[in-house]
């Protein structure tokens, strides 16, 4: 469903262009009894964007939320909104949309007196009341439903019901807790779009939380991938998925294979096999060992030798299993490394599971369907191996005990 | 609300006319059949007596008495009640738990006994009391009525708000509190409606119960007809005086309200519980 267009909604929620900064968090730390929750946490929003909080359940993003909306205290750090520090105001004074996971709407209430309740609680006058409830209902398009009560409409309504109820106060900020836990997968992709679609018309600077990949790869103009009460890597989709600053950002945003090996001299050497990393390995030093961490999707196999342009070789491999999922096809191949001397078995690591122990590394590759059609393997073809795209990172584990 | 009958059993189920037959059987005697007696014997000699015993000016100052000092009662238990379940579910201290016990306790206690207490703190020569002056004695006054009927009624308004407060979800008064309202519009707009339902039957049980208060009352209120005689220890005097009819009427009332209240409880829930879904 397209969203009712309403030119006049632009300007008017954007309370301080000037800065560009909407929210800012500053070294936020909490603990809850005598375990870290959250370590040094800082990020901003800038107006009109919108920023996804990623993370696994546990990770401390809702702790996150929950204190820039003034519903926890940090035990140290800063919340920051429009250039006013807001920290040690209570939740009911800082003009922040909560949107909450389950949309806490107020079951004795109709949509209307639901969109209605922030400015009554405000006494604005009546007619204000209802000039804002009409623009807001027919913006996030129910009209018919105005006089049903919460439990009357369904999950996809009862969310624009929560947001429309925000916007009619003019929040500061959006914060979005993992706005679609509750509907299934079909109805989920539809309303991420619908979200997107009105948060471009309101222009109000929005936070969203979640642990699906996808929806933050959809909903974020930028990402901030949270593990374990620390921020792993903040930036655009694009960064945090081609240029994963650390393995639990590649792994975490998507497949990724992952080998060990050590740089040297413009390259990182795994095994046998030598990978042309000049620009990559720039930051290492000589002989450091390094994960070298690659999408499925950025590997280019050949029969022949001739890989396609921009393509660097890795190595030799053999085709192992060969499965059509769908959109794309999925090749599990063997890469040809034999360890040199002193390494031992694990350095190298693969994000897949293999049951059984051989020579040489397994990793997982895909095809797009075209691709797939022109050119077909069996189990055991011998192929050649280049990557479009990869990143090279720090081996801490490693490089610690040496 | 909707019944699922025994499917597993094929052909005629025997113990179906056995089971409802000894259950009836069992509360014909001890239920149903005193209940029915009093309608049958209050209305033996006619409705005209029955009308003129009703009328009588101690029969009418009983039933006001007990209607007056059941709805301060309640009105007391109701508001406090509230108050009391909102302390105890929004706030850890200690001895908190010790509290919801206390808070409870007068369930368990004989009533006799709570009347016995009240007199030990406010008579005359009670702990408190003693310190008050002749006019200021409140046992053996209407006062001293509501004063048993909040004691013995105490936990119930509780009983009933406490566990709706405690399943009540907190991002509705955390979604209040974001959208800009202070605590008490929280609870005046969010809070209390949601309450609705448990308000009323709290205020309904407690209400019954208090009205048919006799063994906390007759120890406290004197029983001086006219002036601190409620319903029940009306019935109790008029039978000690052999005239049955005029207990019988009382009876008759009494019985007829906490019908009247019991089947409000019990056929009014969906609509008191309405919207809990969704």
């Amino acid at each position: 469903m397209a969203l009712a267009m309403d030119r006049d909604l632009h300007v008017s929620w954007a309370p301080d262009r000037s800065s560009g900064v909407a929210a800012s968090v500053r070294g936020i730390s909490k603990r809850f009894r005598k375990s870290r929750v959250l370590e040094d946490i800082s990020f901003d929003v800038a107006e009109g964007e919108s920023l996804v909080l990623l993370g696994a359940s546990g990770s401390g993003k809702t702790t996150i939320l929950r204190i820039i909306a003034g519903l926890e205290q940090p035990d140290s750090g800063r919340v920051i909104l429009h250039g006013k520090d807001v920290t040690d105001l209570p939740a009911r004074e800082r003009g922040v949309g909560v949107i909450f996971q389950a949309y806490a709407l107020f079951p004795r209430m109709t949509v209307e007196k639901n969109i209605a309740y922030g400015l009554k609680i405000r006494h604005r006058p009546r007619k204000e009341k209802r000039e804002t409830v009409d623009r807001l209902i027919k913006l996030v398009q129910l009209e018919q439903h105005r006089k049903k009560y919460p439990w009357q409409l369904s999950g996809g309504q009862q969310q624009r019901v929560a947001i429309a109820r925000t916007l009619a106060y003019k929040p500061q900020v959006l914060l979005f807790d993992e706005p679609f836990g509750a509907l299934d997968a079909q109805t989920r992709v539809h309303l991420r779009r619908e979200i997107r679609t009105l948060l471009r018309q309101v222009r109000v600077p929005s936070i969203f939380i979640t642990h699906d990949q996808e929806e933050a790869l959809e909903l974020g103009d930028r990402i901030a991938v949270l593990n374990d009460g620390h921020l792993e890597q903040v930036g655009t989709p694009d960064e945090v998925y081609n240029h994963p600053a650390t393995e639990y950002v590649a792994t975490f945003l998507g497949a990724a294979n992952l080998l060990l090996g050590v740089a040297t001299g413009g390259s990182v050497e795994i095994g046998t096999a030598r990978l042309p990393a000049d620009k990559e390995t720039r930051r290492f030093r000589d002989g450091q060992s390094v994960k070298l961490v690659f999408r499925p999707e950025d590997v280019r196999i050949s029969q022949d030798a001739n890989l396609p342009e921009g393509c660097r070789r890795l190595t030799n491999g053999v085709i192992e299993e060969v499965n059509f999922v769908g959109a794309y096809e999925r090749l599990t191949v063997r890469l040809d490394l034999t360890h040199r001397k002193g390494d031992t078995d694990s350095l190298y690591q693969v994000t897949i599971n293999t049951p059984e122990k051989m020579t040489g590394v397994p990793i997982m590759v895909t095809r797009p369907k075209p691709e797939a059609n022109a050119l077909r393997f069996k189990n055991g073809d011998r192929v050649a191996i280049g990557l479009t795209s990869f990143s090279v990172l720090p081996n801490y584990t490693l490089a610690r005990p040496r | 609300m909707k019944i699922t009958t025994i499917k597993h059993v094929s052909g005629f189920d025997v113990a179906r006319p056995v089971s409802i037959g000894m259950m009836l059987g069992i509360m014909l005697p001890l239920v149903l059949l005193p209940l029915l007696s009093i309608f049958v014997y209050g209305f033996g000699k006619g409705p005209g007596a029955f009308f003129s015993s009703l009328v009588a000016p101690e029969a009418v100052f009983a039933l006001k008495l007990s209607v007056a000092t059941s709805f301060w009662a309640t009105v007391f238990n109701v508001v406090f009640g509230l108050f009391a379940a909102y302390v105890l579910s929004r706030y850890d201290f200690w001895g908190r738990n010790a509290v919801i016990v206390t808070i409870s306790l007068p369930t368990a206690i004989p009533t006799a006994v709570a009347g016995f207490a009240l007199l030990l703190l406010w008579g005359r020569y009670g702990m408190i009391g003693k310190f008050l002056s002749e006019r200021q004695q409140i046992m053996f006054t209407p006062y001293a009525i509501i004063l048993a009927n909040i004691f013995v009624t105490f936990p119930l308004a509780f009983g009933v708000i406490k566990p709706v407060f405690d399943t009540m979800s907190r991002s509705l008064e955390e979604a209040s509190a974001t959208i800009g309202a202070t605590r008490w519009q929280t609870f005046w707009h969010v809070t209390l409606p949601s309450l609705r339902g448990a308000i009323v039957s709290g205020a309904l049980l407690t209400f019954a119960r208090a009205v048919g208060e006799f063994g906390s009352t007759i120890l406290v209120s004197g029983n001086l007809a006219g002036r601190t005689q409620t319903a029940p220890l009306y019935i109790f005097a008029k039978f000690n005086e052999g005239q049955i009819e005029a207990a019988n009427a009382i009876a008759i009332v009494l019985a007829l309200l906490s019908f009247i209240i019991f089947s409000v409880l019990f056929f009014a829930r969906d609509w008191l519980e309405f919207a809990q879904e969704a």
